[in-house]
């Protein structure tokens, strides 16, 4: 004799009621007319749910309910109980509490990096070309405006650039240089996909006493465009997001807060390690073309001595790049290692 | 006539007095829930995500208790399943698309505008059909126009208001929501007013200028003290303390408008002949209790999650009556089409907030 609630198949009605269990069937009584009356084989049982009642859905759509929410029904299914099992297991739980954040480490910072290796290996070079001319536009209408430079500083800048193209050997079909103005970049230079490499007017003229360090900024922004940096930082946003789309199946905010800071802070490193990537490219072939790492060094320093008068793209450098000082010194006693 | 056993409906004349609605889950359970579900969801990458939904929601639906009744949540895993993989697989495309192709990128997220307020519909038609309660399943009936208009249409309209009208906005975003629900054949009649909209926004508007003020004056004296020259650490220790700060201000914020905007759909919402509803949360009170969770669950790393979930959803029953109407014996289940959780979980994936709470 099991109390209960009985709910009606597709009404809102309900009895109070009681279950009886003889053998294999099941007949629910209010008083003593027996509302309904079922073998076990053809009745669905809830999931276990810890605190709740294990309810009994009849073959029309009728429900049982017991009272008591504590209630298991004896056919019960072992398998379903599993995960309630599971679910109060203290050693599971303390387990899972130590291989969460070490899944979530592997998953996050080795296997979607690993998966965003292998897409950029396999991408065809069409998706380089696009990528590259369609970010080229996008960057070009916002941030871009011509050029203010005089034909012969422009020039300057391109004679520079073909030399340096002549001495690594590189394409000149692939590798092209432009310069323009910029508002929101200030002195900076950066590289596209494809090969396309931008320089601002604010940068040409603060290095344009200076052609090797610029040379260098150069050299730097080809490593981007040699090691595929954009397509790497492409692909781990793709597959990053894609992977915290699966795992957050339902989260409140501030879980995806927390998340989505850790997966920032993952961002922040890999442009870091790309930005290091890119200057050992840089430092490996002024050392191979018998230039000095110094003329790097000295480039930054001017980056510096302007970070000092512009806080606001002081703040926008850091955000993505390793201290200026580092690199700096770093350049200084970069010595060619095999 | 079958004699019913509910406590308010039972004897005539009693439907005044409200039942309480009740949430009997506790933080100690639905920890180990959460955790196992996490642990799962890595291990199979993310597959066992959809049978984590579904535990979740029955855990949270099946402990909503109402006048002795508790809500079931009826989906299945392998409907989220299916809907999760198409809702990701199209996700997949675009977010590839928009990385190496930023222009046909621009051009998908203009489509995605035409598909949101069709995802927002089936979205809200899969949850309400999902949800039950005495046998009788909640419905949502609304179409893609309406859908269109005040999901898309007007609140890009009220930024050409400069967000003047945005409180307007979500008054006919919640109207249409709520006035939208039906309980098996039985709709649901809101009357809103702008006004209450208006009065929410104006006092968090205050309230944040002055709590931002606060932390800027606040953080600018730490910064001063902290920051040399060339050092880059105390930057970082600054945004340590900033990020936590702010979550837990725009908790509150967020607590203050949520509470009033509730207090005012509930108390001005019913289920023709069915229910009557009131809402009585304390705007202070919750705001408090949702600032604190967010800081909770931030200096703990996430550990706190299911506390701070488990105290907000009690607080939220805890505040909430039904006045059960006499009609509600008399609540037939129609016939509704299937729809597919497609459109819900494209809609969480792609980040469209289509939440009712």
């Amino acid at each position: 004799m099991i109390p209960g609630y009985f709910y009606q198949p597709g009404s809102s009605r309900v009895q109070e009621c009681t279950a009886r269990h003889s053998g294999d069937s099941i007949a629910i009584y209010a008083d003593d007319e027996c509302l309904c009356e079922s073998s076990v084989e053809t009745l669905q049982v809830s999931a276990h749910l810890p605190g709740q009642a294990s309810e009994l859905t009849f073959s029309d759509g009728a429900r049982f309910v017991p009272l008591d929410t504590g209630y298991r029904w004896p056919f019960q299914r072992r398998k379903s109980a599993l995960l309630a099992r599971l679910e109060s297991n203290l050693v599971l739980i303390a387990g899972a509490l130590v291989a969460t954040p070490v899944l979530l480490y592997a998953l996050l910072f080795k296997l979607v990096p690993g998966i965003a290796v292998t897409a950029v290996q396999t991408m065809p070079d069409v998706v380089v070309e696009q990528m590259g001319q369609q970010s080229m536009t996008l960057i070009e209408r916002t941030a871009l405006s011509p050029s203010e430079l005089s034909a012969e500083q422009q020039q300057a800048v391109r004679d520079l650039w073909q030399d340096t193209l002549a001495q690594l050997d590189l394409s000149v079909d692939k590798y092209r240089i432009d310069v323009y103005r910029s508002d929101h970049f200030g002195a900076n230079a950066f590289a596209l996909p494809h090969g396309q490499v931008v320089v601002t007017d604010e940068l040409a003229l603060l290095l344009a006493e200076q052609p090797d360090a610029l040379r260098a900024i150069l050299l730097h922004e080809i490593g981007h465009v040699e090691r595929m940096h954009s397509i790497r930082l492409a692909s781990q946003a793709a597959v990053a997001s894609i992977a915290i789309a699966i795992l957050l199946g339902d989260m409140d905010i501030v879980a995806e807060v927390v998340l989505g800071s850790g997966s920032a802070l993952m961002d922040l490193q890999f442009s870091q390690n790309m930005e290091w990537e890119a200057d050992n490219y840089a430092l490996a072939q002024l050392a191979r073309l018998g230039y000095s790492g110094e003329d790097f060094a000295q480039a930054l320093e001017s980056l510096v001595s302007l970070d000092e008068d512009e806080e606001h793209s002081w703040l926008k450098y850091l955000s993505t790049h390793p201290s200026l000082q580092e690199r700096i010194e770093h350049a200084r006693t970069y010595t060619l290692s095999p | 006539m079958d004699s019913t056993s509910t406590p308010s409906a039972a004897q005539p004349g009693s439907q005044t007095v409200p039942s309480q609605l009740q949430f009997t889950g506790n933080g100690k359970e639905y920890f180990g829930i959460w955790i196992v579900n996490i642990l799962l969801t890595l291990l199979t990458l993310g597959i066992y995500s959809a049978w984590a939904t579904v535990r979740n929601k029955q855990y949270f639906y099946g402990h909503t208790v109402l006048d002795g009744h508790r809500f079931d949540y009826l989906a299945t895993p392998l409907q989220i399943l299916k809907g999760r993989l198409l809702a990701v697989g199209l996700f997949v495309i675009y977010s590839v698309v928009s990385g190496y192709f930023p222009l046909v990128g621009v051009l998908m997220a203009l489509a995605l505008v035409l598909l949101v307020p069709w995802m927002i519909n089936q979205g809200l038609k899969f949850s309400m059909r999902m949800t039950r309660y005495r046998n009788i399943r909640f419905a949502f009936k609304g179409n893609f126009g309406d859908a269109m208009i005040n999901f898309v249409v007007l609140p890009f309209f009220s930024i050409l208001t400069l967000y003047l009208a945005m409180p307007w906005v979500l008054k006919r975003i919640d109207a249409y929501i709520h006035s939208n629900i039906l309980y098996g054949d039985k709709p649901v009649h809101v009357q809103l007013q702008g006004k209450a909209y208006y009065k929410a926004a104006l006092l968090v508007a205050v309230l944040g200028i002055l709590m931002m003020m606060m932390l800027g004056v606040a953080f600018s004296l730490v910064a001063d003290i902290n920051i040399n020259p060339g050092e880059l650490g105390a930057v970082n220790s600054g945004m340590f303390l900033i990020v936590p700060l702010y979550l837990f201000v725009i908790s509150a914020l967020q607590g203050i408008y949520q509470a009033q905007i509730r207090n005012h759909i509930l108390n001005n919402a019913q289920i023709e002949d069915v229910a009557e509803f009131k809402s009585n949360l304390a705007p202070q009170r919750y705001a408090l209790i949702l600032a604190t969770n967010a800081a909770a669950i931030v200096l703990t790393a996430g550990l706190a999650f299911p506390w701070a979930k488990v105290r907000k959803v009690r607080a939220l029953a805890e505040a909430t009556q039904v006045v059960v109407l006499p009609g509600a014996d008399q609540v037939l289940d129609t016939a509704q089409q299937a729809d597919s959780s497609f459109a819900e979980e494209a809609a969480n994936v792609f980040d469209v907030d289509i939440s009712l709470t």
